[in-house]
């Protein structure tokens, strides 16, 4: 049972080229059986747009060995290596594959394959275990890492192309977090890209491979529920948003890739597909989340997410505490030409900021993400007309054009959610040539010149560390009894998954990583439990009912507030009261008003009664998605009274874990499972009521193979 | 997931910083790092099934098809630039536009190609060289400075019809 990652997804490997004795997939493709479900909603004929108001929804019926909802890197790697393992295998997407959200990736896929110095998966570990601040599952993190140089060489046997050094290896670059020597031996160069479009590379290789493998693909269908009985998942229900039919698609085993949730908080940087559904899908068949408080924040975009310039300055008159938050934005990249060019932040409203507070800055040397790094920053700041400009310099310029450095600043004020980012003090020539990117998409989204006037920029979400909870292996778990129990036939991965690899904070790079190495760990699961062509189990006739009758009410809603109008007051709730300072008066504020928007849920409005292409009707069902999503988020920071991580609350500034390990551990009492907060939240929600319940489950410290891999005691991290 | 989107870089290398580029060029975007250039081979090496066209495809459908496929794009750039886009013009589209849109938005795989054409940071390619482009560009340059910050609501698709 603690056999090493690799040994076992060897034998799993060896299992796949065997051809499947006699087994002939038996279920055929599509059983198709036009059964009318009569649901009688309202028909309120007021809107005039569509023509067909109908109350009939034909559903047609399918069987599969595995379904796959979502197709972004890690949605298309388990369909493929489902289908390429023999399985008959179905890939809902709301989406055309290649215009997932993996699409936007640019950076990479970290691997520990040694190409530029020496390197070791283990010291990969190391990184990933201390940046997760200890929240991560260590036999996760190990299976990852471990399994990762075997995860990039095979895609790119699959035809990614990743670029390549002089000598024909796969070129590795820096990428903050990453170090050699636990730690101790300077920057490792461990994240291997296709030169800036390696999301785009890996849906491209994986899409096309996967059609030759038969893959059925659903595209444009919205999945949504899964089918659930006796607390097997047995399929899942989609509407097909090009006619209007729905889909009841059988499988033994679903897998749920569906991404994150970026879209609950009014500024992020993730596309507007990026809307939780399989995350509600799981919370609506009434299993937990996990961590879905952890959300990464960018540090600085301008208003509503389009990231305007990646700057990230130190708190003022924090610097020693705040070190934790540098951590939080890991892996940005700056290009050389910022450094030896001035700029000058505004904050606006600061005024009891003296200026000995800013003397106190003004000698600080940083430590960005990366332990090796520390800058020298000469800060001078004058205070005039109310506002305080802090100017600053990138002083020695350590850095290669490849890696990164980020440094944070606090927004100002409790309504002035942002600071000015300004840069028209620079003559417009330097400008032009030294930031073209900033002149440009500032002029393209904010209708700022940038050498007339000042940017605004506030941090923006990013990422979303948690998601449904699986075991290393990718299979859904709850937790019941003090135990960890698999769901039956469920299985995720991706960002909508939560590992946990990523703990309390992602390192960059390792997102993509986590991709493909769940993916690949969901379909070699599947392979190892289930053979091609086994019978499907039935559900009920009836099954997916409730999913068609929350359909129909939307479609027809016809109450006072319309879906724009309720989602961006939930964006806003969210962004003032969940944001990256979080504290409790004002998170439990969030939580009463996000309660209350959530019973407003069935106040809604819609305008589109059609059931061709309906977007009010997809966002709507997208809405109630992201309504889930938020409610656990926001109940989730409130209930964790400590920082970790991306978590960080200006009530409870410390890390609360069983030991107090900034001292030595003998001699400690250990603090009782539930007087620390070294353990996974697991959120429930009532859908009805829109109650949240909070239960915890322990983090898994040992490792897959204790020999191979020792266990990262916790300890206090710095960089 | 790198988080490299919305800045693009300037590649330092010592010619340019000797000479500097005239401003008529139009400088270098995209993520150069330190690594050699694409050698696209998957995408030459694996064919995805080609776009089609809908000859038969209701016009209204089709508008609401382009519509829904706007406004759920890769990334966040596009998201909101297309979905504006589409507020704007999709109403006022010929069914032939209609079509060179579809083919323009649809048939990409790599959807930053399509920022990179609507922002001209590159060339577009010949096939997609045509009005619904020059309108995209046109319309990208945002000459009444406008705020392009959130995908506009959808009731604007209903007050028409009032």
């Amino acid at each position: 049972m603690a056999a090493s990652a690799g040994a076992a997804s060897r034998g799993l490997a060896k299992r796949l080229f065997r051809p499947p004795a006699g087994a002939w997939p038996a279920a055929c493709q599509a059983l198709a059986r036009n059964f009318h479900f009569t649901v009688y909603g309202k028909k309120n004929a007021s809107a005039k747009v569509s023509d067909s108001i109908s109350t009939q929804y034909p559903v047609v019926d399918h069987e599969f060995d595995a379904v796959v909802v979502g197709a972004g890197g890690a949605g298309l790697r388990a369909a493929f290596g489902l289908s390429e393992a023999g399985f008959n295998t179905a890939c809902v997407t709301k989406l055309f594959p290649t215009r997932s959200h993996t699409v936007a990736a640019q950076g990479g896929i970290n691997a520990a394959l040694g190409n530029m110095e020496e390197d070791n998966w283990r010291w990969h570990f190391y990184d990933t275990v201390k940046g997760s601040d200890w929240l991560g599952d260590q036999d996760a993190i190990h299976y990852m890492t471990e399994e990762a140089p075997a995860a990039v060489v095979e895609l790119e046997n699959y035809g990614m192309p990743f670029s390549r050094t002089e000598e024909g290896k796969i070129y590795q670059r820096a990428f903050g977090g990453q170090s050699l020597q636990f730690g101790k031996g300077g920057q490792a160069h461990r994240c291997c890209c296709v030169a800036d479009r390696t999301g785009h590379s890996l849906l491209h290789t994986l899409y096309g491979r996967s059609l030759r493998y038969d893959t059925s693909y659903f595209v444009e269908y919205f999945a949504l529920d899964l089918l659930m009985e006796n607390g097997e998942c047995r399929g899942v229900i989609a509407l097909c948003i090009e006619d209007g039919s729905i889909h009841r698609l059988r499988a033994k085993n679903t897998v749920i890739a569906t991404g994150g949730y970026g879209r609950t908080f009014f500024s992020c940087t993730s596309a507007h597909t990026s809307t939780g559904d399989g995350t509600a899908m799981v919370t609506r068949a009434g299993l937990p989340c996990q961590d879905l408080e952890f959300v990464q924040f960018h540090p600085t975009g301008s208003p509503r997410g389009v990231k305007m310039i990646k700057w990230v300055l130190l708190s003022l008159g924090e610097e020693k505490t705040r070190r934790d938050s540098l951590t939080r934005t890991v892996g940005h990249l700056v290009t050389p030409c910022l450094q030896g060019v001035g700029i000058f932040l505004v904050l606006l409203g600061v005024s009891s900021l003296t200026p000995p507070d800013f003397q106190q800055l003004k000698h600080s040397s940083l430590g960005c993400a990366s332990p090796v790094f520390s800058l020298q920053i000469i800060w001078s700041g004058c205070f005039r007309n109310g506002c305080f400009y802090i100017e600053g310099i990138l002083q020695r310029p350590v850095f290669q054009p490849a890696t990164h450095v980020s440094f944070y600043i606090r927004g100002c004020g409790p309504e002035k959610d942002h600071v000015y980012l300004q840069l028209h003090h620079l003559p417009p020539q330097q400008l032009a040539m030294r930031l073209p990117g900033i002149s440009e998409t500032a002029m393209i989204f904010a209708g700022v010149d940038v050498t007339k006037e000042p940017i605004p920029v506030l941090p923006t979400v990013h990422y979303n560390m948690g998601g449904i909870p699986t075991n290393y292996k990718g299979q859904v778990i709850t937790h019941v009894n003090g135990k960890d129990q698999v769901v039956p036939g469920l299985y995720a991965c991706g960002e909508a998954a939560s590992a946990s690899v990523h703990g309390a904070n992602r390192l960059g790079a390792n997102s993509l990583l986590d991709l493909v190495v769940f993916g690949r760990a969901c379909a070699l699961s599947i392979a190892e439990s289930c053979k091609p062509g086994e019978p499907v189990p039935s559900i009920k006739p009836n099954a997916g009912e409730e999913s068609v009758a929350n359909l129909d009410k939307l479609r027809f809603a016809n109450g006072n507030i319309r879906t724009s109008e309720l989602r961006l007051n939930m964006q806003k709730t969210m962004q003032s009261h969940a944001a990256v300072f979080r504290t409790g008066s004002v998170l439990q504020e969030g939580c009463e008003k996000l309660s209350h928007i959530y019973r407003d849920l069935d106040d809604l409005k819609t305008f589109d009664r059609g059931i061709v292409w309906n977007t009010d009707l997809v966002e709507t069902l997208e809405l109630q998605n992201l309504m889930l999503c938020a409610m656990q988020t926001i109940y989730g920071a409130e209930a964790r009274k400590e920082s970790r991580g991306a978590h960080a609350r200006e009530d409870y500034k410390v890390r609360v874990d069983e030991y107090d390990f900034s001292k030595p551990i003998q001699g400690q009492q250990k603090r009782p499972f539930e007087e620390h907060w070294r353990k996974h939240t697991l959120s429930f929600v009532d859908v009805k009521t829109g109650k949240v319940t909070l239960r915890y489950r322990p983090v898994i410290d040992k490792t897959l193979n204790e020999e191979d891999c020792a266990t990262v005691p916790p300890a206090i991290r710095s960089y | 997931m790198a988080a490299a989107m919305g800045l693009r870089l300037l590649s330092f290398s010592r010619r340019a910083l000797r000479t500097p580029r005239p401003s008529s060029l139009p400088a270098r975007r995209g993520y150069q790092g330190g690594s050699p250039a694409d050698s696209r081979k998957d995408l030459l090496e694996i064919p995805l099934p080609p776009w089609q066209e809908r000859p038969s495809e209701p016009l209204q459908a089709k508008r609401a098809r382009l519509l829904y496929e706007s406004r759920k794009r890769g990334m966040l750039e596009n998201c909101l630039l297309l979905s504006l886009f589409a507020k704007e013009n999709l109403n006022s589209m010929t069914e032939r536009q209609l079509n060179l849109y579809d083919r323009l938005i649809n048939e990409p795989s790599n959807d930053w190609d399509i920022y990179y054409w609507a922002t001209e940071a590159k060339p577009t390619p010949e096939v997609f060289e045509n009005d619904v482009m020059v309108m995209l560009k046109e319309f990208t340059k945002n000459k009444n400075k406008e705020q392009r910050l959130r995908q506009p609501d959808l009731e604007y698709l209903f007050e028409l019809s009032r």
